[in-house]
């Protein structure tokens, strides 16, 4: 029983990454063809009614360096942040469209060669990502034009659909994103994992996530799935998926076969007292052995 | 420069003479060329008949704001804004109106979802998107070649934004909103592709008051 509701955790993400894609890919047509205009953009800002979502980082970037205060945009931000602040950056891998394009091409290479886990071919050290941060937003103030908003990868998907549905053709930024997938057969995930800002970002925002996967070192068997399961390369067998970099996306709870890893609610900010933390799996499934 | 002649003691300093050398060569093949190109990347893509959609704030800022979300293009129901791509440099993203194609009828949409203020939400009548300017060069009716006046009977705000003075239309400069549609309807264009009145988006170019 516990393991079938493990797994549903991998099902109900790849859900959601689908459904996710599925509005940015369906909402231009649904403008376009029928004038429905009551949701509008994609996850750089998504409006839905009168509920604005703006991301982040460009929030942050477009407030920096217009040097003017504009409350929409704060609002806009608000949600996701708070949704960071608790549950980790999970924008990034139930959300995003690049994940999404990550998950499919991830299910094409199984397919071709038959592997399940792909190696690391390339690997470098993991805090690039924050020197990513700190030069692209250096470098948006120094050219005083945010430089992340017209070159990201989630939001060039979005606006090549809508490119491509409005206007009958495409982009040439497109290639970044076939660049980041082509580099995901080198090293999985390696634009999310050392290059993303936005990654980076909601890493730092959610430092202090509530929700976290926390080993149960009793029941460990050592027998290293996690590792090989994770996505970013992480190691949760040895705690690294309670380290800023993980993005809470369960593929190493959907794996460990004797539940020694799980999504835990974290009470008090402190990650060793796995003991007085309830289990808030999203599957709801009974978390005892 | 002989290079393979350098033995002994003079090797150290030719060597480091033709790094020099090459260093020089090397930064000037990539800077100069990447400082001519930067000028290009942040030059405003906004022009004659070339406009920001309602309520754009200046071109001086309008690149940091804009987030490139595309929200008012995709409202836009006559399909007046378009987006810039990589080639505009910065400005890639960004919406731009392309007067003489297809005009801005002024609905208002766009401004009602821009989420950053990079279009301020205001009335129809305080847009500034530009002064329509007639030319009165290759105009038929200044140039008494026929009575036209295709811009006046077009013009949403006629009677106040274009008057017309012993038939020949004439624009009020504080009254015109700069929507284009007198361009998109005029029927003489002169060699480059303009026509006899244009939009210059004057506004665009305002300093910012911080």
């Amino acid at each position: 029983m516990v393991e079938k509701g493990r797994a549903r955790i991998h099902r109900i993400r790849l859900l959601v990454l689908s459904g996710a894609f599925l509005l940015i890919l369906g909402n231009p047509f649904l403008n376009f063809y029928l004038q429905i205009n009551f949701v509008q953009g994609w996850y750089q800002s998504f409006g839905i009614g009168n509920l604005w979502f703006v991301s982040p980082l460009e929030g942050l970037e477009s407030l920096l360096v217009a040097k003017q205060i504009f409350l929409p945009t704060l609002m806009g931000m608000l949600i996701p942040i708070c949704l960071a602040a608790l549950l980790g950056s999970v924008y990034c891998s139930w959300l995003c469209p690049i994940s999404f394009f990550h998950e499919l091409l991830d299910f094409l290479r199984k397919k071709v060669t038959g592997r399940k886990f792909l190696k690391d071919r390339l690997i470098l050290p993991r805090r690039i990502l924050w020197y990513v941060l700190i030069g692209e937003i250096l470098l948006s103030l120094v050219l005083a034009a945010p430089v992340f908003v017209f070159l990201s990868p989630p939001g060039l998907v979005g606006r090549e659909i809508m490119i491509a549905v409005f206007f009958h053709t495409l982009a040439l930024e497109g290639v970044i994103v076939l660049l980041v997938l082509v580099m995901n057969l080198v090293t999985r995930r390696f634009f999310c994992r050392y290059f993303c800002p936005l990654g980076a970002t909601l890493n730092v925002i959610g430092a202090k996530r509530k929700m976290r996967v926390i080993q149960d070192k009793e029941i460990c068997t050592d027998c290293g799935m996690c590792d090989h399961s994770c996505p970013l390369g992480l190691t949760p067998s040895m705690g690294m998926a309670e380290s800023v970099y993980c993005w809470n996306c369960g593929e190493c709870t959907t794996v460990c076969k004797p539940g020694a890893l799980e999504y835990h609610w974290v009470r008090k900010g402190d990650a060793g007292s796995v003991k007085e933390s309830l289990p808030t799996a999203p599957s709801s499934s009974d978390p005892h052995q | 420069m002989s290079f393979a002649g350098g033995i002994g003691n003079e090797a150290p300093l030719k060597r480091r003479e033709f790094v020099k050398i090459m260093a020089g060569a090397l930064s000037a093949t990539i800077l100069l060329p990447a400082a001519a190109r930067a000028l290009s990347f942040s030059k405003s893509p906004v022009a004659t008949n070339r406009l920001r959609p309602p309520g754009a704030v200046p071109e001086e800022i309008f690149a940091g704001k804009c987030i490139r979300c595309g929200r008012c293009v995709e409202v836009c129901p006559y399909r007046s804004i378009t987006l810039l791509d990589v080639r505009a440099g910065v400005f890639a993203g960004t919406p731009i109106i392309a007067a003489e194609e297809i005009p801005c009828y002024l609905c208002m949409k766009c401004v009602e979802v821009c989420p950053t203020g990079t279009l301020l939400k205001i009335r129809q009548e305080e847009t500034r998107m530009g002064i329509a300017i007639v030319n009165k060069h290759i105009c038929y009716t200044w140039q008494s070649l026929t009575i036209c006046r295709t811009c006046f009977d077009v013009c949403p705000y006629k009677e106040k934004a274009i008057t017309l003075d012993q038939l020949r239309p004439v624009v009020v400069e504080d009254q015109c909103v700069g929507c284009g549609i007198c361009t998109h309807a005029c029927p003489v264009s002169s060699e480059d592709g303009k026509k006899a009145v244009n939009i210059e988006p004057i506004h665009a170019w305002e300093r910012v008051q911080w």
